[in-house]
């Protein structure tokens, strides 16, 4: 699980479902979600996860993208398998683990050291901890 | 309204405890109790029905049932009970178990319409399966027209499907003669179905009380599915690591990332979550 630290900056509420605004470093990340731990308030320190599948990269222009989130990185590093590629990247002080088929690691033609933008949608995000208030 | 404020000392597997009981439930309210056995679920039901003594009041639509020495019998308590092994009169047919309470005849009848047993009301209660038996039970119970029904576990001996059919039952009656109920239940679906609140006992104290939602769906982090198992293995497949889990009778596996699998080690408990988003639900 690749984790964020990240503050809440707004809560928007429908009944049960949430989105989370967060600011990460100046971005803003969102996160959609159904009930929410009682601590997680506007202010408050959160560490968010994601899982390295649900993290898809873009290089280049990609055009607009529906994904709520989209951080800056370069590859740190590039494994690829008999089908699939492990890949970590790193920027703003964190390590994000990416899983993407093989086949769209040679297509996009990736490398280590390259600046790719990795693609997390709101639904994929989790708040894995509330640090503090 | 039902008052209750009671305390009682309890001699439980782990030793002594005291079951302290302080609660206010609206008329009409289907209440679940719930906690670990030994928690004292059982002998508050016990306790409401004046099957058992404890110290403190119980007061029940401005009635008084318990106070200081006095203890009202439980045959002038307007309860209904049903408890998890039946107790019914073995060697009366089924409608003599229900008039035996109260000599009403249209009454019985209409009961055992409710519960689908009209056409076996001449047989006898050794002829029947576990799950009419429970439905006798249930319709016997409900021959005072009582103001408080309480079930000890009622459905817990009854397979899935009979399970399902007799919590509608039960609903069909609470409902119907606007009774108020108290269910001790250890299965959240039963309790989610039927409820509307739920008090959680832990030593014979109130953990938590609330909505079904509010007390038992998980909330420590904003993943809905959250299960307990045992990290039994990491196999790695391709570039991917795949963790192996045991969730009570079932292997499950998910696939985790490199920093996840450097942070878990072999046979130690986990639990496993994901989001309300990802989760796909077919027939089965």
């Amino acid at each position: 699980m690749s984790k964020l630290e990240a503050t809440i900056t707004h809560i928007q509420s429908q009944e049960a479902l949430h989105i989370v605004a967060f600011d990460f470093h100046g971005l803003t990340l969102k996160m959609m979600s159904l009930e929410l731990p009682k601590s997680a308030i506007v202010g408050a320190k959160v560490l968010l996860g994601a899982k390295p599948t649900a993290i898809a990269l873009s290089k280049g222009e990609a055009g607009m993208l529906s994904y709520s989130n989209q951080i800056a990185m370069s590859i740190k590093t590039l494994k690829a398998g008999e089908l699939l590629c492990a890949l970590t990247l790193e920027g703003f002080g964190v390590t994000l683990e990416s899983i993407i088929t093989k086949e769209s690691a040679l297509r996009m033609a990736l490398q280590e050291g390259e600046k790719v933008t990795a693609l997390i949608k709101a639904s994929e995000l989790s708040i894995m901890e509330v640090l503090d208030v | 309204m039902i008052e209750i404020d009671i305390t009682k000392p309890l001699h439980g597997v782990s030793g002594e405890m005291l079951l302290e009981a302080k609660l206010t439930i609206a008329e009409g309210d289907f209440v679940a109790l719930a906690g670990e056995s030994g928690s004292g679920k059982t002998t508050l039901l016990r306790i409401l029905a004046g099957l058992e003594h404890a110290e403190g009041t119980i007061e029940v639509s401005g009635e008084t049932w318990q106070e200081k020495s006095f203890h009202m019998p439980p045959q002038k308590r307007g309860i209904g009970f049903v408890f998890q092994d039946y107790a019914l009169f073995e060697n009366m047919s089924v409608i003599e178990n229900l008039l035996f309470v109260q000599k009403d005849n249209v009454l019985a009848k209409h009961l055992l319409e409710i519960v689908e047993l009209s056409e076996l009301s001449h047989r006898r209660i050794t002829t029947l399966s576990g799950g009419q038996k429970q439905r006798v039970s249930l319709a016997r119970a409900m021959m005072k027209r009582p103001k408080l029904l309480l079930l000890d576990e009622p459905l817990s001996a009854l397979d899935p499907s009979m399970r399902t059919k007799l919590q509608q039952e039960i609903l069909t009656l609470h409902k119907e003669f606007g009774t108020t109920t108290l269910m001790v239940s250890h299965d959240p679906s039963e309790i989610y179905r039927l409820a509307n609140r739920v008090v959680m006992l832990e030593k014979g104290r109130i953990k938590s009380e609330g909505t079904p939602k509010e007390v038992l769906l998980q909330r420590s982090s904003s993943q809905k599915f959250s299960f307990t198992g045992e990290l039994l293995e990491i196999v790695e497949v391709d570039v991917i690591k795949v963790a192996v889990i045991a969730i009570g009778q079932q292997l499950v596996e998910v696939v985790i990332g490199e920093e996840e699998a450097r942070n878990l080690k072999i046979g130690q408990s986990v639990r496993v979550g994901t989001k309300a988003f990802a989760p796909i639900i077919n027939h089965v």
